[in-house]
């Protein structure tokens, strides 16, 4: 694959190569993770002084992006060309919501990055000086963080999907980074940007195997942990039904989640009644439907991102759970969500013969 | 706790009396890592009731709005929750959202609840200090909760030293009160004083932590727009918050010309808003219980925020949340001769 090699750690490239970008006004405006003031948030950047402000590869993920640039697309597509930066979750995530007419990627170009991970949020409201010395030293040398989400030390799909330009500076020693040009769309962005034509494979032979290990390990964690119904109902018992999971959630797009709706309203009679059979019931009840409901509803799409994890107050392992039933339904349909836009989701398309030995 | 045994003796004793037929109460989950309410009429399960647990059961008022929003309870039926979640049952029956015919309401000197990540962290440890007594480690706006008895309860449980004491609130307290020997209920004053002055403290320290909008606007940086407070809030009662609408479905250009503006913009966008305008739908409701603080991911002190806003908020209206059915919310109410002192401006503008 064609690229271009930078004699420069990734962030100083990716600055100067988004300084290039408005320069030459081939773009309208940049979405990215920025460090502002107060903190690190997602912006859509209109005005080149705040560019050096960019931080796209900093460990934090207070959103998943893909949900963001569908918020900006959901109504219209956007008119003038943007550049938006996202981890390769996200932006499977956002192709997700592309599918279920959630967005529109027409204007914007993607560039996205061979992912380390990112830390949970918690950590993120401490102090985690060393943890980030320890991610730096981790990337230079082309290995894995102890630090970073559960789901990002399982992730096989680190490598992003649909990227017009990938960068790549894991194992670069942090003074060399690489600007895969993945399509035309990659070409035309970078042309005229200086640097070195090489050719570079998307290997990552090391990295693919310790996170092939680690996606073993919390498989094996987490179906200890939750395997069977006993223990299902065991780690939601303490479920608060503040729905959190759904809200962040890249997938779950509903405006008003069924499960939140009336029809899933109790008469105050059939509390009554199941008092009666069963002696005792938990109000609100149904706390289980609605984890297993959202499950069969967002598997096979899940990206695995991990934000719900991260947001849940009471610390259950939702993406955890959510990452081995999500891997089993994909493979079982052989589908990669975020792989491609025109793959259509499993559960829109019709095969006559399919599962024959579940159905018959 | 002693304290626990002694008042579930009690319910069970008002069931023995056919006084009440069943019980919402907070039990333990099975895996024994958090409370739930649980609406039961059998013995076993009430035996195994915690009246006042270390942790806010999961949904608080909540529970009692998915119990009845439909109608009543056909059954004579014990609620016995912490008084702040009684009191934004009171604000939920003014919304409609509960319905209270059938039912009782119990409450009791509160002594705090320990914040859910501390005690998913390490339950028995956290029962522990709870039994203890432990004051330091409950949730900040606990600490600082000197209202807990003014609420509309039916019975209200004094507790001191290890002693219960019943006080009937109401004629319908009075009636399944009847054949028990009351005793003068102790004035929680220690407690309150405690509380008191620590409220004063906290008003005092916040207040330069949450003026101007630039602290407003720092203090709610960290917002990734999960709307857990929203989520949890005992009076947050809208199916579909209006931030979640459509209203605020918007097109690409909007969001285009707003980065321009501003120079770039936040995603996600509009989250100070949506604090500001949910502060301005609840704030009169707000019963400072802090299920909003405890939800949230990034540890931004809204509990604290909003409980410095409805301290000032509900004085000027002389409105206290929970403490009557009968007082009318003040957004629902006219009154000719209002806040005076906030029009005169606008007037004077006018005649200009």
């Amino acid at each position: 694959m064609e690229a271009l090699k930078i004699k420069k750690d990734a962030e100083s490239t990716i600055k100067e190569f988004l300084k290039f970008l408005m320069d030459k006004n081939k773009v309208e405006a940049v979405f990215t993770l920025t460090r502002m003031e107060d903190g690190f948030s997602y912006c859509l950047i209109k005005d080149k002084e705040i560019i050096s402000q960019a931080v796209p590869f900093y460990p934090f993920m207070p959103s998943n992006a893909g949900k963001m640039l569908s918020r900006i697309t959901l109504i219209e597509p956007l008119r003038k060309p943007i550049l938006a930066i996202l981890r390769p979750c996200e932006l499977r995530g956002f192709i997700e919501l592309v599918k279920r007419d959630q967005g529109s990627t027409e204007n914007i170009f993607f560039m996205s990055f061979i992912c380390p991970g990112v830390f949970p949020l918690k950590k993120l409201s401490l102090g985690y000086e060393e943890e980030l010395k320890e991610y730096k030293e981790k990337i230079e040398k082309g290995e894995l963080s102890k630090n970073i989400r559960n789901t990002c030390k399982a992730c096989e799909h680190f490598i992003p999907y649909n990227s017009d330009l990938t960068i790549s500076f894991i194992g670069e020693n942090g003074k060399e980074s690489i600007l895969i040009i993945e399509n035309e769309k990659g070409e035309n962005l970078i042309q005229g940007f200086e640097g070195e034509r090489i050719e570079f494979e998307k290997n990552f032979v090391n990295m693919k195997r310790e996170r092939k290990k680690e996606r073993e390990r919390i498989i094996r964690e987490t179906e200890e942990k939750g395997k069977g119904l006993d223990k299902f109902i065991s780690l939601f018992g303490r479920c608060i039904s503040c729905h959190g999971c759904s809200k962040i959630c890249p997938i779950c797009y509903c405006k008003l989640c069924d499960f939140d709706s009336s029809s899933h309203e109790i008469e105050p009679s059939s509390y009554e009644d199941e008092v009666k059979k069963r002696g005792g019931i938990r109000v609100p009840s149904n706390v289980l439907l609605y984890h297993l409901g959202r499950l069969i509803h967002v598997s096979v799409s899940c990206v695995n991102c991990g934000m719900c994890s991260d947001i849940c107050p009471v610390d259950i392992p939702v993406s955890e759970l959510f990452l081995v039933a999500s891997l089993r339904v994909q493979r079982l349909f052989n589908y990669i969500p975020g792989r491609d836009y025109k793959e259509e989701i499993p559960l829109k398309t019709f095969e006559p013969e399919e599962f024959t030995e579940i159905a018959g | 706790m002693k304290v626990n045994k002694l008042i579930i003796d009690f319910l069970l004793s008002l069931m023995e009396k056919k006084k009440i037929d069943a019980f919402l109460l907070p039990l333990k989950v099975p895996s024994g890592d958090y409370y739930t309410y649980v609406l039961t009429d059998e013995k076993e399960l009430i035996e195994k009731g915690k009246p006042v647990p270390p942790v806010m059961p999961a949904g608080g008022a909540r529970a009692l709005q998915s119990l009845t929003r439909l109608g009543s309870l056909k059954r004579k039926t014990g609620i016995i929750m912490h008084p702040c979640q009684i009191k934004a049952v009171i604000e939920l029956y003014k919304m409609k959202q509960v319905d209270l015919e059938n039912l009782y309401l119990f409450s009791f000197d509160c002594p705090g609840v320990f914040p859910a990540e501390k005690y998913i962290k390490n339950p028995k440890e956290t029962e522990k200090k709870f039994e203890e007594g432990n004051q330091n480690e409950i949730r900040e706006l606990c600490k600082i909760c000197d209202k807990f008895d003014m609420v509309y309860v039916d019975v209200y449980i004094g507790i001191k030293k290890e002693n219960i004491y019943l006080t009937p609130k109401t004629e319908k307290g009075e009636e399944i009160l009847k054949d028990f020997k009351l005793e003068n209920q102790p004035e929680p004053e220690e407690i309150k004083k405690r509380r008191s002055e620590a409220k004063e403290k906290f008003i005092e320290d916040f207040e330069k932590e949450i003026k101007g909008p630039d602290a407003l606007l720092s203090l709610f940086s960290k917002c990734i727009n999960c709307h857990n407070c929203m989520r949890v809030c005992p009076v947050c009662y809208c199916r579909q918050c209006f931030f979640d609408s459509e209203a605020f479905d918007l097109s690409s250009e909007n969001y285009l010309l707003r980065a321009k503006n501003k120079k770039a913009l936040r995603f996600p966008a509009d989250t100070l808003l949506f604090h500001l305008g949910r502060m301005s739908h609840m704030i009169f409701s707000c019963v400072n219980c802090g299920n909003c603080e405890d939800a949230c991911p990034m540890d931004i002190p809204i509990g604290r925020i909003f409980t410095f806003m409805a301290e000032k908020i509900q004085k000027e209206f002389d409105y206290v949340p929970g403490r009557d059915p009968q007082e009318r919310l003040p957004l629902v109410t006219y009154e000719e001769e209002e806040l005076k002192w906030v029009e005169k401006p606008y007037t004077r503008i006018l005649r200009r």
